[in-house]
């Protein structure tokens, strides 16, 4: 089967809200959902201005792509596997964020589903640094010349760090 | 197509503004707190990239003064409404020099405590180090706190900011973390959930990883503030007219043997 036949949906999550997402990137034409999660809200006070703010932005994504948008309130890996299995879906895309969240859903959702294929992937970032870190000084000595030019040092490694 | 849609959506995704309170309000019952109203600033891409582009960056060297031009950009990018990438590329664009530079080795504090978070996980909500001075601190956010009552009007301020508006000056963060942790010896997670709770561009990362470098647990020394930095970084907002027992007016040398027990 090509890429093209294979039925895909898209998590959209709060770290992602813009159709610059990679994951929406990818599957533009593929359905996306969005789940204000319900254990974590009736477990962690947010004020509502939040979570309004996380709806316009889901909004905003909904009028600027082709494919279907849509919003759910549950738990995150019920929804998405619901989700997943109401479009008949084989591939389910995802943009990473480094939360414990995160982790925790893709191991729920993965354990409830285990013929979806999960495609993760990798947030945009700032710098290509990848080596430990402590301190911002040591850090920003390290991607100063990428931040400020745009471009990494000439001699910067591209994997691993000095 | 259509069989495959069964499932109705619990919410529909084009609520215009003067709906949204009320209807996500229902559909989020039980699940918020305080009451349903809209951001102090609106979400999602479009109004992100409209902020982007009306902020010159100009006065920027001035970001510690809380009448300083700052960009407010922060919610947008903790939601990816905007990416770091095409914010860092709009300041080499539009500003100049040390300006310029600054406001780039600032956005890049939001890289690197990303990295830390990727780095430690769940550790990042929990003491990294050990704290840099006897610390005792208690769990709880003391009451007064909470409802902005303590009798310090810049106190009270900081407290009401953050739920009117779910944002603060950066400097208005520091100055609240620095109350909170050493002079009410509370533990920096009941701060950090208080943030949590009203900042729109609360996170784990930015969030509990500045609340431990103020408190002395992800940096070498406890960050404090005196009363004199705060009528000059505020423009003298709330000391020029203050009459309260300001627990801030002493040089740095006495505050850190009064806060930390050691000798200046
Ligand atoms: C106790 C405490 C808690 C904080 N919690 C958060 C939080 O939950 N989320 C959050 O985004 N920031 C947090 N910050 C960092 C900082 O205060 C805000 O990012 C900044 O005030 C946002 O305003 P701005 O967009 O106008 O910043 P600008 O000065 O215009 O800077 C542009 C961008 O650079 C980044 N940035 C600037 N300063 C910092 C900094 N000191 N640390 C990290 N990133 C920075 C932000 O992404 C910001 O939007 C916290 C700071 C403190 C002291």
């Amino acid at each position: 089967m090509t890429a093209s036949q294979v039925r895909r949906v898209v998590w959209v999550h709060g770290d992602s809200l813009s159709v610059t997402d990679p994951a929406l990137s990818a599957c533009p034409d593929a359905p996306a959902l969005f789940v204000f999660d319900r254990p974590f809200l009736q477990a962690v006070p947010v004020a509502f201005p939040r979570l309004a703010f996380m709806y316009q932005g889901v909004r905003d994504l909904a009028a600027h792509r082709p494919g279907p948008t849509e919003l759910r309130v549950g738990a995150v890996p019920d929804e998405l596997a619901a989700f997943a299995a109401a479009h008949h879906a084989a591939e389910l895309h995802v943009t990473r964020n480094f939360t414990p969240d995160f982790a925790r859903i893709v191991d729920g959702l993965r354990a409830a589903r285990p013929d979806l294929r999960i495609i993760v992937h990798e947030p945009e970032r700032l710098t290509s640094f990848n080596g430990p870190l402590r301190r911002f000084f040591g850090f920003w000595k390290k991607v100063e010349r990428e931040v400020l030019h745009g471009e990494p040092a000439p001699d910067f490694p591209q994997r691993g760090h000095r | 197509m259509t069989d495959a849609l069964r499932l109705p959506p619990d919410l529909p995704p084009n609520l215009p503004d003067d709906q949204l309170p009320r209807v996500l309000g229902e559909a989020l019952t039980g699940l918020y707190t305080g009451e349903p109203r809209l951001p102090a600033r609106a979400g999602g891409r479009t109004a992100g990239l409209a902020a982007l582009h009306a902020w010159t960056g100009e006065g920027y060297a001035g970001r510690n003064f809380l009448s300083g031009n700052v960009s407010r950009l922060s919610m947008y990018l903790r939601h990816g409404m905007l990416g770091l990438r095409e914010v860092a590329a709009h300041a080499r664009a539009v500003m100049r020099g040390r300006e310029r530079d600054e406001f780039l080795r600032q956005l890049t504090w939001a890289e690197f405590y990303r990295l830390v978070l990727r780095q430690e996980g769940a550790r990042v909500l929990g003491n990294l180090e050990d704290p840099k001075y006897p610390a005792r601190w208690t769990d709880t956010l003391p009451d007064d706190v909470r409802g902005a009552s303590t009798g310090l009007p810049c106190a009270d301020a900081w407290v009401t900011h953050l739920i009117r508006d779910g944002w603060l000056h950066n400097h208005e963060r520091l100055w609240f973390a620095a109350y909170l942790v050493h002079w009410r010896g509370v533990d920096w997670r009941a701060g950090y959930a208080l943030f949590r709770e009203h900042l729109l561009d609360g996170d784990i990362a930015n969030n509990a990883l500045s609340w431990q470098w103020v408190a002395s647990t992800f940096s070498n020394k406890p960050y404090f503030m005196n009363q004199e930095n705060i009528d000059r970084y505020s423009g003298g907002r709330w000391c020029r007219t203050c009459r309260a027992a300001c627990p801030f007016r002493a040089s740095y040398g006495e505050l850190e043997t009064q806060l930390f027990g050691t000798q200046p």
